[in-house]
């Protein structure tokens, strides 16, 4: 049985304007100790999704329908109060930004037996070494002298580590890192990248990689899900979509890629997707991708909604005219 | 010759790295927020001289009924008018009571009542504050519209007409006419910091770590706006202090033969042509605790927040 099993999860948020429908029909499933990437422009619904699964969708969002079931049992409708003694136990979860992720007023030795204190009913002194062990292991030198300091001696790189070191307080199941590493400058980056890596496999965690970074989810993922407005447009293992996208919204994404070197190696300007992402209130009626897409017009994608097909075994798209079904050059082509 | 020149040039690298990793390890001298906030209070020479004023003035209405020996209340007419001198720094008031103790005596009352309201308006004004912002939706909506029906109250005319309606003039009376329309501002100070800081990504951290809501409430939001509140009591404090000194001018003050800085200032208005060293002591010691306090707020808000921190 999967982990984490996402059936057909519509997100929305009521506005003045209307109904904006942050995550429309999202369905996945995850097994233990495998890593999901879910990858996306902003505002296509990866951080919604996440909080969607964790409970946690501020006001006026609401889960609309569809099911989270984690471990056998579901997570929707379920008390604030029985999510409460999930989170943090079960579920961990990683934010962005870590300069603004731990309370200022609080030593790091505070916040980290919080949690340990809370979910596992650990007496100060049992916390405190549990804490020092934790920062050793998210390689925080001298760990036990820097337990009393306070957030703004640790730099960025070190703060994600201590919210790392947070969330696996408690030994969760799942990891749900949103955009770990989009704060960090790049050679920090990596260091993230590797102990997420690292200890994912020690814990014998799951975890959800949210990113706009195709880089990042190629180094960590087994899965990844492209969404695109609400949705999933493709959903295969990560060497299969690297080397075959079929949607033609992760071959933009990947053809947007800076290449380094290869035959392909562009020079000049970096190629980007025309148009923007739709509106979310009134998305377009069948294929969201239309109107930025390259292939259609063809035929009546813009008129018939596509569904996400197996195109082959696990691998599913969601487009009228994946790369493998297509014949000759688009329209303009690039 | 090359090699050996190589390898040891590495070998002084590898030296100097691991040099480095150690003090990057070693614990600093460990410095905390209130430490810093320390410093920077000490460098803004304004706020420090403001506070050892404080200091001094609140030493004073404490400490010298307590040793001088003269008395505040005993009358001896043959004594009237003397203007300050050794024996009577302050001079003598028209009953030939010492001015000096009777203003460190009306001082305290005006002190405490100072400080009393303020407490007040501070608790008031946080709890709801924080119930309205940490609440949010309707009920949110309904405590800020009905703040906002409160604000239309103007503040010294709601004092007079609370004190009349107690009929009697204490130190607790006194106490309510100043808390029950100056609230408000604190309230919403309160409200608007809560607010602000629940958007923080510490705040959803917490949700998503599986605090409950009070932990969330007292653990991150009320010490994160602890600041902002001190900087709050000395706002309060200078416009408590004032307001009752105002309706002890207006005879709606602490009755005699006790004195508070208000009544003070009232013996002396009828005689000021003659004497005028009777209102000056005073009003000079009400200027002293307000403009020393407004003084410490904003060295204490400079010190406190963190945004304004160029001079770090």
């Amino acid at each position: 049985m999967a982990l984490l099993e996402v059936e057909d999860l519509h997100t929305f948020f009521k506005t003045r304007e209307g109904e904006v429908h942050a995550v429309d029909g999202v369905s996945f499933t995850l097994d233990r100790g495998m890593t999901l990437g879910i990858v996306g422009e902003s505002g296509c619904g990866k951080s919604v999704t996440a909080l969607s699964i964790m409970g946690l969708v501020p006001p006026p969002g609401r889960v609309v329908s569809g099911s989270v079931v984690f471990n056998g049992r579901s997570l929707v409708d379920r008390k604030q109060r029985e999510l409460e003694d999930i989170r943090g136990r079960d579920i961990g979860m990683i934010f962005q930004d870590p300069m603004t992720s731990l309370n200022p007023t609080l030593t790091i030795g505070t916040q980290i037996t919080e949690t340990l204190r809370r979910h596992l009913n650990m007496s100060r002194d049992a916390a405190r070494k549990r804490a020092v062990e934790l920062l050793e292991e998210v390689h925080i030198p001298n760990a036990a002298g820097r337990l009393d300091d306070y957030p703004h001696r640790y730099s960025g790189g070190m703060r994600q580590r201590v919210m790392i070191a947070i969330a696996l307080a408690c030994n969760p199941k799942l990891l749900i890192a949103d955009e770990p590493t989009t704060a960090l400058d790049v050679t920090v980056q990596a260091g993230v990248l590797d102990l997420l890596q690292e200890l994912r496999i020690e814990h014998e965690m799951a975890m959800i990689m949210i990113t706009h970074d195709m880089g990042v989810v190629a180094e960590t993922a087994d899965d990844i899900i492209v969404m695109y407005a609400g949705q999933v447009v493709e959903h295969a293992k990560t060497l299969d979509l690297y080397d075959s996208p079929e949607h033609p919204y992760t071959e933009a994404l990947l053809a947007a890629l800076p290449q380094l070197e290869g035959e392909d190696v562009r020079h000049g300007r970096l190629t980007s997707i025309p148009g923007r992402p739709p509106d979310l209130i009134a998305p377009p009626p069948a294929c969201r991708f239309a109107p930025r897409c390259p292939y259609a017009g063809q035929d009546d994608c813009a008129v018939v909604p596509p569904e996400l097909r197996e195109i082959r075994p696990g691998h599913w798209v969601r487009s009228a005219h994946p790369a493998s079904e297509r014949m000759g050059h688009p329209v303009g082509a690039r | 010759m090359v090699t050996e020149r190589r390898q040891e040039f590495e070998a002084s690298l590898i030296r100097t790295a691991e040099a480095r990793g150690q003090e990057a390890g070693a614990a600093l001298q460990r410095a905390s927020l209130l430490r810093d906030a320390v410093h920077r209070f000490s460098r803004n020479r304004g706020a420090v001289v403001a506070a050892f004023g404080f200091v001094i003035m609140i030493g004073f209405v404490f400490i010298v009924p307590w040793v001088d020996s003269a008395s505040p209340y005993a009358v001896d007419f043959s004594k009237a008018y003397i203007g300050p001198s050794w024996a009577h720094p302050f001079g003598t008031d028209e009953f030939g009571r010492d001015l000096f103790v009777r203003t460190a005596l009306g001082g305290r009352v005006s002190v405490e009542i100072g400080f009393a309201a303020t407490i007040a308006i501070m608790l008031i004004g946080i709890v709801y504050g924080a119930i309205s912002g940490f609440a949010g939706g309707w009920l949110d909506n309904a405590m800020m519209r009905f703040l906002d029906a409160l604000y239309g109250l103007p503040y010294l005319p709601f004092a007079i007409i609370t004190v009349t309606i107690f009929g009697v003039v204490n130190f607790w009376t006194m106490v309510v006419a100043l808390t029950v329309a100056s609230w408000f501002t604190t309230a919403r100070v309160m409200r608007g910091q809560i607010i602000t800081l629940k958007e923080n990504d510490y705040v959803r951290a917490a949700h998503a770590l599986g605090a409950r809501w009070y932990r969330v409430l007292f653990r991150h939001l009320l010490p994160n706006t602890l600041g902002v509140l001190i900087v709050f009591v000395f706002l309060e404090l200078p416009g408590v202090v004032l307001g009752e000194a105002f309706l002890s001018f207006l005879g709606l003050g602490i009755s005699p033969p006790k004195a508070s800085w208000g009544t003070l200032a009232q013996d002396g208005y009828s005689s000021y042509q003659s004497h005028p060293y009777i209102i000056v002591v005073p009003a000079l010691a009400i200027a002293w605790l307000i403009l020393s306090a407004f003084f410490i707020a904003d060295g204490l808000r400079d010190a406190l927040d963190p945004r304004t921190r160029e001079n770090f």
